[in-house]
């Protein structure tokens, strides 16, 4: 077993507020498949359950991951890691490897947000909202409520507008009686939404623009699914951004590249035999768990 | 085995986990004992009238539930937490209470203290003013001397200058002793992490001066005896900013995988590095206090005589002790730490992070508001922090 060829690919688990994503990469550190699903009140079972389902997608075994590293808000919730990372360095090094040349990365998820700065690939700087929910996904969430509509039909129809209204307050409970009252002096839904977009990424890119804002920018996280934000923040920022195929998984990516740097790097000093023991123990408490 | 040598860092583990047992002691024995407010009254001088000076610091794991009457939630919460520990009868050993005018809700805490505190024996505000110009040290002299005939009066005796002499010298003392503690954390990794270094300054705070000396060099016995365990970590961190009289942050920091190794706070370094000089007479309080004590609330404008103003200079001026202990310590990451709403540093913020990007030293700014649940959301950007040392 010792001289076994090692497990040619690598995990990374994000363990968000909101949503759990993970990513498998092989050892060109192309990405192999990754899967999405929500993060609920228990982060345990969440992290197996997601292992379990991309393994299964890209179609190998846990034995055949060689390193795993975990990430997010849950990241200490994920008890068959062999490391844990921040999301901030680990987002900065998913977008790097999706646009080498990125120089700023604004990530908006369910309950943060976060501006990167990156250099080479390595981020130099960053920012998150440190205070409430103003700025973030759970922002749109409750305008989305407010006005009675699905969170993934809110983006087009904000797109037919080109006077949005506007939403000045900064708390997000003030603001969605804001967005009350523009309803009640009969402002057209699709200026209210687009308001809404403009309001958001305003709080945001407040935030960026105290780091300096350097082309080019990428736009992550799940709300940057929304064609509504996508516009609002190109309008907010000036400049165009560009959004990942997926833009949920960049987190999970970069932990996933990053533990297959740092598997690497073990291998380079002689470590990688502790790293396969401690690899197995970790495979038999994580199926002693599936069962 | 408890021995002598290692009496030290335990302790001062004691007296951090219960500030105000000894201090009872000593005023049953008779002595009073004086609370201050922040760095700026002149404790040498409660020294030398035969009394104690004990720092009145808050508690960030007791909630404010009772200030609220008497104080707005938009206001510091570390002295918020005073007034709320002081009406629930949490100083209730204290002889008198004193105040200075470091900041505006500096001030207006002892007033609350005399007005809300039930039995609020003795009560002096002293005002300070905020540059260190020479007509603003004389003024300030004129204030600690009105504190120096308020503290007469409640002795029944009249401060000699052979007394005041000798209280500044064992003042001095202390701050060279815990100097040389400081040089014990230039090792890598050092040889005294940052929360027992803690316990050791809060421990001076709540002590006698001599008491507190024979603490320090018992400390510093004991840890020069300890070997330097080989773990070396990936980051020697500075932490500046106001008051931090708790052991969770710098354990949160910690946690990450750095070192913290040198402070710039009002519980550590600020409180100890400047001397009163000779003749030690009230100027000579004045001079120290005002000028030579490198807190924002005085502005060092020294460049006053000056008749071209620079920016960079300016900054060098306010700023370059911090470059010194940066190169002395081998820092290579500065955490600017703050309680919410504090104007004082918090207006000081841009220009040091200026300061420490033309130095080419990384930093990162948090705010917490003065209670131990409110730092485990900092955590993760510390820790991303230290991972772009890395």
């Amino acid at each position: 077993m010792e001289n076994a060829t090692p497990a040619l690919f690598f995990a990374g688990i994000d363990i968000g507020s909101t949503m759990s994503k993970a990513v498998v990469v092989d050892a060109q550190g192309a990405m192999r498949g990754y899967v999405v699903g929500p993060t609920g009140a228990e982060h345990r079972r969440r992290a197996n359950k997601v292992m379990e389902d991309v393994l299964l997608k890209v179609g190998i075994t846990l034995d055949q991951v060689a390193y795993i590293i975990s990430t997010g808000y849950g990241r200490v919730n994920v008890p068959f890691a062999d490391k844990q990372v921040t999301e901030l360095t680990c987002h900065a090094r998913g977008v790097a490897s999706l646009f080498p040349d990125v120089r700023t990365a604004i990530d908006i998820g369910g309950q943060d947000a976060k501006v990167l700065k990156i250099k080479s690939g390595r981020l130099t700087d960053f920012l998150t909202n440190d205070k409430c929910a103003a700025g973030t996904g759970r922002f749109l969430e409750v305008a989305a409520e407010t006005l009675g509509l699905e969170l993934n039909e809110m983006g087009q129809i904000s797109l037919q507008s080109d006077t949005p209204v506007k939403i000045n307050s900064l708390c997000t409970i003030f603001a969605q009686q804001e967005i009350i009252s523009r309803l009640s002096e009969g402002q057209p839904l699709t200026d209210i939404l687009a308001g809404v977009y403009i309001a958001v990424t305003t709080r945001v890119v407040k935030l960026a623009r105290q780091l300096k804002v350097e082309p080019p920018v990428v736009f992550t996280g799940g709300v940057a699914k929304n064609s509504g934000m996508v516009k609002a923040m190109e309008t907010v920022l000036g400049m165009p951004v560009l959004v990942p195929e997926e833009p949920l998984i960049t987190g999970a990516l970069g932990a996933a590249i990053l533990a297959r740097d740092e598997a690497f790097k073990l291998v380079q000093d002689g470590h990688y035999k502790i790293q396969k023991k401690q690899l197995s123990e970790a495979y038999i408490e994580f199926t002693e768990k599936k069962l | 085995m408890v021995t002598a040598t290692t009496k030290g860092l335990s302790r001062a583990h004691e007296i951090y986990a219960d500030r105000g047992k000894r201090v009872r002691e000593l005023r049953k024995a008779g002595k009073k004992i004086i609370g201050y407010i922040c760095l700026y009254p002149p404790i040498e001088i409660i020294t030398a009238m035969g009394m104690v000076p004990f720092r009145i610091f808050g508690d960030m794991s007791e909630p404010i539930t009772v200030a609220d009457k008497v104080s707005t939630t938009v206001v510091c919460p570390f002295l918020r937490s005073i007034i709320d520990l002081g009406i629930k009868g949490k100083f209730d050993f204290l002889d008198g209470a004193v105040g200075a005018h470091t900041c505006d809700i500096g001030m207006t805490t002892i007033i609350a203290w005399r007005d809300y505190i039930k039995d609020a024996p003795f009560t002096h505000l002293i005002d300070v003013p905020h540059t260190d110009h020479a007509p603003a040290v004389d003024y300030f002299e004129g204030q600690i001397n009105f504190f120096k005939q308020h503290i007469e009066e409640l002795a029944g005796e009249k401060l000699s200058g052979d007394k005041l002499k000798k209280a500044c010298e064992l003042h001095n003392k202390q701050r060279k002793l815990v100097r040389d503690l400081y040089d014990l954390r230039k090792s890598d990794p050092p040889r005294l992490n940052s929360m027992e270094n803690l316990e050791v300054m809060v421990s001076l705070f709540s002590l006698p001066v001599e008491e507190g000396n024979e603490l320090l060099e018992a400390v510093i016995r004991e840890v020069k005896e300890r070997s330097i365990k080989p773990a070396k970590k990936k980051a020697r961190l500075l932490v500046w900013g106001p008051v931090f009289d708790n052991t969770s942050l710098y354990e949160l920091v910690e946690s990450t995988g750095a070192d913290v190794v040198v402070d710039d706070t009002c519980v550590g370094t600020r409180a100890f590095w400047a001397d009163v000089k000779a003749p030690y007479d009230l100027h000579a309080l004045a001079q120290r206090y005002l000028v030579d004590i490198k807190c924002p609330r005085t502005y060092r404008d020294t460049q006053h005589q000056e008749t071209e103003r620079s920016y960079d200079k300016d900054l060098d001026s306010r700023f370059s002790y911090i470059k010194k202990a940066v190169t002395d310590w081998h820092v290579n990451g500065v955490v600017l730490q703050s309680v919410k709403y504090c104007d004082t540093h918090g207006y000081e913020v841009p220009n040091l992070r200026h300061y420490l990007d033309t130095l080419g030293i990384p930093s990162i700014y948090i705010e917490h508001d003065y209670s131990e649940r409110s730092l485990a959301p900092i955590k993760t950007r510390v820790e991303a922090f230290v991972e772009t040392l890395g």
